[in-house]
């Protein structure tokens, strides 16, 4: 099997605002392989973000093409990017973006209700996500009863709770101290060690330095593309 | 996402408002109520009102100056200039009637009078009859005790009545014989002569609370110029019609009109007592209708203004659920699903509410309650129309956000 799972050509997105165009992205090729974690950083503005909405199939490209598993996204429509963001990604909001009136539980099963999951088995994979990321007592809780460390490790679990194929973290450390921010990090490097698929975006060198490659962009263009040195 | 999910999903969103779904359901509960609680009330009077109108018997109708009308009708005002139907006329009528009938009676009446036995005295609620010896026959009353008015009490205009079960059994509850004793009627010294069998309630409202004196002594001593009423009694249902006709005719002649002049008096047969009755119905529903159209128009309203504030206050969520892969027509019916649960809330309030207030009604009419059944369905099924109608806009704004913009609002 191919080992690539992202791949981009000449993608750009532009914004229209009246008479002038904001280019967002501009002419970007890019591609990752499976197991990469990969870190992308510039000053603010510079894309990041944009790029990870089109990433992670919140968004669209105005230009160029852009394919998933070997499947292009561009042509798809709303429903279809929502089974896509359902099935193959899991995402990591700076502002967490859980449900506040739900527990827990509730958030982390939030995406295999819409994979149409059974009760039953919804219940035992978030359990078993919030294990994973050390929140097995913390189910029945609700979002404001946690410290943002906490309610971050609630979102990673609610991001792998689909097993996706891709994990899309934008500044997940971004609202976090140095030492909960850590703690985030190890996480993420244990699940890049069990095989995970992940992409994260800080504007810190020290959290990037966790990853294995990096990603620079400026003004929408990628300025630089890096891999760590291999450690033996 | 299926359906459960989606209830349980729009059953959080609203407890966490409680107040304004609340709020909300009640604009819908009103408008329910009010077709509800007039339904049922008229539904459970229809009956007994069918029943209770034809207390006249199927072969009589009446002759009056006012024509058959409902809890006092309008239009009364129209009538009011035609010349009284005058005693004399009646006998005229009578006369010209011949045989070919087998009764006329002939009656006046007014209500609010008071009677007094010893130290005894009833509610002035008590309905005084002028009438001649058909009285009984013509109206269903049997003569339980005594006798009947005859020929002479009316000739010689006596002192006499016949007094109903309710006046018996207030003036006499020991068991005393009423029969030749004095009572005093407005402060007017009448004999019993008899006393009529129990007849029982017609709308709740009893039929037994009444005095009928002869109708000469009544013209003479306490109303002269009273506008008499004519029962007519057929000989058999075959003949009806051929009565009804005849009497007209005499009516005419007896009051002196040509054949030029439109009758100037009215006839009350059951049909047009039961006729005039549907009349009211029909106008007290469409008031109903309207007021409940109104209501609920305005419940709709309230509902989309509630799930589009709803809407805006819930982008964020609306956006994490689309990141997680929420499709738009599980948004959709998530909040299409919060607003049919406002309305059917407020519908059910409605109905419960509505149902027992006509309810109440049957039961001050002493009839059996009733559960409006095909209302109760009209009324769930115009109320999903509600939900979803109002709700569509909304839930249709909330599926079509477009997520990343969706994720980027406060809150
Ligand atoms: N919806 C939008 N409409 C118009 N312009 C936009 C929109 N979203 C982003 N932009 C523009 O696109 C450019 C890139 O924005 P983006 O959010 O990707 O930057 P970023 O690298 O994530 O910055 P930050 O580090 O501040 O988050 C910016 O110039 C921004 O103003
Ligand atoms: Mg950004």
């Amino acid at each position: 099997m191919d080992n690539t799972l992202i791949r981009m050509e000449s993608l750009c997105r532009f914004y229209e605002m009246g008479d002038q165009t904001v280019k967002a992205l501009d002419n970007i090729d890019l591609s990752f392989n499976r197991n990469e974690y990969v870190a992308i950083m510039g000053p603010s503005g510079s894309g990041k973000s944009t790029l990870m909405n089109i990433i992670g199939c919140l968004d669209t490209p105005s230009s160029g093409t852009y394919e998933l598993n070997g499947q292009s996204v561009s042509g798809m429509d709303d429903d279809e990017l929502a089974r896509i963001r359902n099935r193959e990604i899991g995402f990591v909001f700076q502002t967490f973006n859980l449900l506040p009136r739900l527990d827990c539980l509730r958030n982390v099963e939030l995406p295999l209700i819409y994979a149409g999951i059974d009760a039953e088995e919804r219940f035992d994979r978030a359990l078993d996500a919030l294990e994973r990321v050390g929140l097995g007592d913390r189910v029945n809780h609700k979002p404001s009863e946690l410290s943002g460390g906490q309610i971050q490790r609630v979102a990673i679990a609610r991001a792998l709770i689909n097993n996706p194929s891709l994990i899309l973290a934008d500044e997940p450390t971004g609202n976090l101290d140095t030492s909960t921010s850590r703690d985030i990090m190890t996480i993420f490097s244990e699940l890049s060690e069990a095989g995970n698929t992940i992409i994260l975006i800080t504007h810190e060198e020290d959290i990037a330095q966790y990853t294995r490659r990096f990603i620079r962009l400026r003004d929408g263009k990628i300025e630089s593309d890096t891999h760590a040195p291999i450690l033996e | 996402m299926k359906l459960r999910e989606t209830v349980i999903q729009a059953a959080y969103s609203l407890r966490a408002n409680k107040l304004r779904s609340w709020l909300t359901t009640m604009g819908v509960a009103v408008g329910v109520f009010s077709i509800i609680a007039v339904m049922t009330a008229l539904q459970a009077v229809d009956r007994s009102v069918a029943s209770g109108l034809s207390s006249l018997g199927s072969n009589t109708f009446e002759i009056q100056k006012y024509p058959a009308t409902f809890f006092g009708g309008h239009g009364r005002s129209r009538f009011i200039n035609r010349p009284d139907i005058t005693y004399e006329e009646g006998l005229a009528f009578k006369n010209l009637m011949g045989k070919k009938v087998d009764r006329i009676g002939l009656k006046v009446s007014r209500s609010g009078n008071q009677a007094i036995y010893a130290n005894r005295s009833t509610n002035p609620d008590i309905t005084l009859f002028g009438a001649d010896e058909n009285f009984a026959s013509a109206n269903g009353f049997d003569i339980e005790n005594g006798r009947n008015l005859v020929k002479n009490d009316i000739r010689f205009s006596r002192n006499v009545a016949i007094i109903g079960r309710d006046v018996l059994n207030t003036l006499f509850p020991g068991g005393e014989n009423p029969v030749e004793k004095q009572i005093k009627v407005n402060g007017k010294l009448y004999r019993i002569i008899g006393v009529f069998m129990n007849k029982g309630a017609a709308f709740g409202q009893s039929q037994d609370n009444l005095i009928v004196i002869p109708i000469t002594r009544y013209l003479a001593h306490i109303d002269i110029k009273k506008s008499i009423s004519v029962t007519v009694e057929a000989a058999s249902q075959k003949e009806y019609q051929a009565t009804i006709d005849q009497a007209i005719g005499a009516m005419r002649i007896a009051r002196g009109l040509t054949i030029k002049d439109p009758s100037n008096f009215e006839l009350r047969t059951n049909e047009a007592l039961v006729e005039s009755f549907r009349e009211f119905q029909r106008t007290i529903s469409v008031g109903a209708f309207i007021i409940s159209f109104m209501a609920l128009v305005t419940a709709g309203v309230g509902i989309m203004n509630i799930m589009l504030v709803s809407v805006t206050e819930r982008t964020k969520e609306i956006g994490v659920r689309k990141s997680v892969g929420a499709p738009r027509k599980s948004i959709m019916r998530q909040f299409l699903l919060e607003a049919l649960f406002l309305s059917l809330t407020g519908g059910v309030i409605g109905i419960v509410v509505g149902a027992s207030a006509g309810n109440i009604v049957a039961v001050a009419f002493n009839l059996p309650p009733i559960l409006p059944l095909a209302w109760i369905i009209i009324s769930i099924a115009v109320c999903s129309g509600i939900g979803i109608i109002f709700g569509l806009f909304p839930a249709y704004r909330a599926a079509n956000l477009n997520p990343v913009d969706a994720l980027r609002t406060g809150k």
